[in-house]
């Protein structure tokens, strides 16, 4: 019942606050709004606590796995821990924008809410295609919330590519499920694997690769994987700040546990994962270069949420227990750090009425948390210990070097390097730097490409603009940011057990079908190696130097000397701005490409 | 990306998503085959509960959960639809023109035709949604005749009509309130097919009613130029 009522909680709310929203004082929305996400982050962490130990499923309508239909909602530890993740990245948005949005009765209220139903169901779901129903919830709302302040024409082009990608992407997941349906009768996750085991011999057939190909597109749409990425930037430049947080935070991740999960529920061993990481590995490298390119914050962020996802990818493609295990830390590491960086984007929105790092350049010396928030984040996406990112870095490493993969770690370095530099940087312009008079370099830095549109006054998110933060928009970024560096404190032992029980095939049918929790042979995880902490201090100190010579740079370029190596530079640039062009019409055409590359990298020829 | 780039860069694309797939569904059984696993075990399960319309009983009882994800993104549109098109309302007051909608042009026939259809049609959906747990029908499509049959009204060209008959708030409020009935009840009792058909019937009427109302607002405005004399 807990399961159900996890679910059934937000949306009843949800429906309540649709029903009277336009009746009900504001503080009553704001309150019972709060009140019913804090009460799924309960049920969650209650959830999460009794996973190791008893069976968390139950099957809705009181169907059995004897009947053989209906769906289970199953909670391992790692699903658990996902929800209350989700649980407690709405708790933070939430209190944020407590003096948010006064305008349309409680429709944000309820929006938020329907977001958080729709990822916890999806991440406990035990069905295929009911994963499929609760992942188009998840982006119809999406869709809804990042056109939110649809005055602005850049918002609804934003929110616009972001439907289009998206539903292309589920359409393919769609005919993936359909295939699996089609050979085996079956729905459930487990009970799909069990029958396409049974049927395929040891190896899957066209129709295996084909389902398994189809059915990742969609998620790896969501996860942002190049080539599927370019609906992200668009729609975090665009989407309010509290939102983003929930898009960088647990959105995008979901698509990582989505392949994750139906890989090893249904898939596993009958397919290779090598496509995808080759796609995660490319999506680490060009985010993390776009990232550094870009001086709109919250696309900044985009972009390194882009490169840090795709570090995600590879370590599930890396496909054992041990990468698995760092890559929960990673994931939750991440998810504080960066819903930590985009609520102080948010403050800075709030208080300037732009996120342009140029024109923010000094501006940010009155707002001394949020300035320690883009340090201590910019810190923590280079992994500083004892942080979630050091933790997932650090044991990931370990289990990419027992398989052979002697490329994870230089990846990891740079990527994180790139991103958490980009936002060393930014801190050193707004919060270190001086205000410039009249700002030459603004005009002059036109290298084309679309992100410039994005450039200069946006509407601000709160109106009135406060005089002073309240501590509603201070305390949820420091709380997130907190938990994050922490979370690699994490005891290994359990963290590792969950990873074997994610990766285990049979258990997770046994599970589902037998309400037993398996128990399978598990190594913990043990983030503290001194690669870990090499790791990080060249991280830190590659990133340290390019936000340097960054800053260097932009002192230079207002004198006007540029030399060769600088102007080949501003091209390549400008080349990788031209890709990234916001032209719907390209974004469908790289994904029908990335399909077909996923294809060719997954198929046995 | 130039056009011609981007089409060859779609075609390679579709060309590998095509042969994947024609490759994936070579594999499938073959057609008209007589197993049919999924579909013997649901009409079983139905038959069990005695809810002689299997396809209700899959939908509200077997599979209640994905119906109300399903309910619950048709929800999630209607507000949706209300938050971004709550700009040409905006439009209209800020550029200081008229708002006001078209007359209709609508002749006689078409006219009588559509009030005498009004009453028909909702009986009609009443009674799909009402009997939805014994024979083909159910609260999706009745819903939807609901909805739809409202806005006949506009064929006979009445839209004062149609706006007395269709008090957005009011509908937006029931929409929600019928999503959260469902809910609760399909978590709570979920095969209790005829109430659930209804609780969905209402959502459904009443979610399309918004999203039509609210294409309507949006095509019928007519924007008349500050001073012009028509």
């Amino acid at each position: 019942m807990i399961l159900q009522l996890t679910v059934a909680v937000p949306v009843l709310v949800a429906a309540l606050l649709a029903t009277a929203g336009r009746w009900l004082p504001r503080l009553a929305v704001d309150v019972a709004a709060v009140l019913a996400v804090a009460a799924v982050a309960a049920l969650a962490a209650l959830t999460l606590t009794r996973a190791p130990h008893h069976a968390q499923v139950s099957w809705l309508g009181g169907w059995g796995p004897a009947t053989d239909v209906g769906i289970p909602l199953v909670a391992d530890p790692f699903a658990a821990g996902l929800a209350l993740i989700t649980a407690l990245l709405t708790l933070a948005a939430l209190l944020f924008s407590w003096r948010f949005f006064t305008e349309i009765q409680a429709i944000f209220h309820t929006l938020m809410l329907l977001f958080l139903a729709a990822m916890v169901a999806y991440v406990y779901t035990g069905d295929l295609f009911d994963a499929f129903v609760f992942f188009e919830l998840m982006s119809v709302v999406a869709f809804a919330l990042t056109g939110y302040r649809s005055e602005e024409p850049s918002t609804v082009h934003g929110a616009l590519n972001f439907g289009i990608i998206q539903s292309i992407g589920a359409y393919l997941t769609l005919a993936g499920i359909a295939l699996v349906y089609a050979r085996t009768g079956q729905l459930g996750l487990a009970t799909a694997g069990r029958a396409l085991a049974g049927t395929g011999g040891g190896h899957g057939d066209a129709l295996v690769t084909a389902a398994f190909v189809l059915i990742c597109t969609g998620y790896l749409v969501k996860a942002s994987a190049v080539p599927f990425h370019f609906w992200l930037a668009d729609a975090h430049a665009v989407a309010p700040t509290p939102v983003c947080v929930l898009f960088s935070g647990i959105m995008v991740p979901l698509g990582v546990y989505g392949i994750a999960r139906t890989y090893w529920a249904t898939f596993a061993g009958l397919v290779p994962l090598r496509a995808i990481a080759v796609l995660g590995a490319a999506a680490a490298l060009l985010g993390a270069v776009m990232c550094v390119l870009q001086h709109h914050i919250k696309r900044l962020l985009a972009y390194s949420t882009i490169s840090h996802v795709g570090l995600l990818l590879v370590g599930v493609a890396a496909h054992g227990p041990g990468a698995l295990a760092g890559t929960a830390y990673y994931l939750a590491g991440h998810a504080g750090v960066k819903g930590a960086l985009f609520l102080a984007a948010g403050a800075l929105l709030n208080r300037h009425e732009t996120v342009d790092e140029h024109e923010l350049r000094g501006r940010g010396r009155g707002m001394p948390v949020t300035g320690a928030t883009f340090l201590l984040g910019a810190l923590g996406l280079a992994g500083l210990p004892p942080s979630g990112l050091f933790a997932g870095h650090a044991v990931t490493e370990h289990a990419a070097e027992e398989l052979g993969w002697w490329w994870f770690t230089p990846l990891a370095v740079v990527a994180s390097a790139l991103t958490a530099g980009a936002v060393l940087r930014v801190w050193l312009g707004v919060f270190r730097g001086t205000p410039a008079e009249e700002d030459p370099a603004r005009d002059g830095r036109d290298h084309g490409g679309q992100d410039h549109r994005e450039g200069g006054h946006e509407d601000p998110e709160t109106r009135p603009t406060l005089r002073t933060l309240p501590w509603t928009m201070v305390t949820p970024g420091l709380a997130l940011l907190i938990a994050a560096l922490l979370a690699g404190l994490i005891p290994g032992g359990p963290v590792g057990a969950a990873a074997a029980m994610f990766t285990d095939r049979d258990g997770y049918a046994g599970l589902v079908l037998d309400g037993r929790v398996p128990h399978p042979h598990s190594t913990p995880a043990d983030p503290w190696t001194a690669s870990g902490v090499a790791g990080f201090l060249v991280t830190v100190l590659l990133a340290a130097l390019i936000a340097v010579y960054a800053v260097r740079r932009r002192a230079s370029e207002r004198t006007g000397g540029e030399g060769v190596l600088a102007r080949a530079a501003a091209a390549a640039a400008g080349r990788l701005h031209a890709l990234h062009s916001g032209h719907i019409g390209d974004y469908a055409a790289w994904l029908t490409a990335g399909v077909a590359v996923l294809a060719l990298l997954t198929a046995r020829f | 990306m130039r056009a011609r780039a981007r089409t060859l860069l779609f075609a390679a694309g579709a060309a590998g998503a095509a042969a994947l797939f024609t490759a994936g569904a070579l594999d499938l059984p073959h057609f008209g085959g007589a197993v049919h696993p999924y579909g013997d075990r649901a009409v079983h399960q139905a038959l069990r509960e005695s809810t002689t319309n299997t396809i209700s009983s899959v939908n509200f009882d077997q599979r209640a959960f994905d119906t109300i994800g399903e309910e619950l993104i048709l929800m999630a549109s209607a507000i949706g639809a209300v938050v971004l098109l709550r700009v040409v309302g905006k439009e209209a007051e800020d550029q200081g023109a008229a708002h006001r909608h078209g007359p209709a042009e609508v002749s006689d026939a078409l006219r009588i035709v559509g009030y005498l259809l009004l009453p028909v049609t909702l009986l009609i959906g009443v009674y799909i949604i009402a009997h939805g747990a014994q024979s083909p029908g159910g609260g999706f499509q009745g819903g939807v005749i609901l909805g739809t049959a409202v806005h006949l009204l506009y064929l006979a060209g009445d839209y004062p009509a149609l706006q007395r008959l269709r008090p957005i708030p009011v509908f937006e409020s029931t929409e929600a309130l019928a999503a959260g009935v469902f809910v609760a009840m399909a978590l709570a009792a979920a095969g209790a097919v005829p109430a659930l058909n209804g609780a969905v019937g209402v959502e459904v009427g009443c979610a399309l009613v918004l999203l039509i109302g609210k294409f309507f607002e949006q095509a019928l405005l007519v924007r008349e130029p500050p001073g012009g004399t028509s």
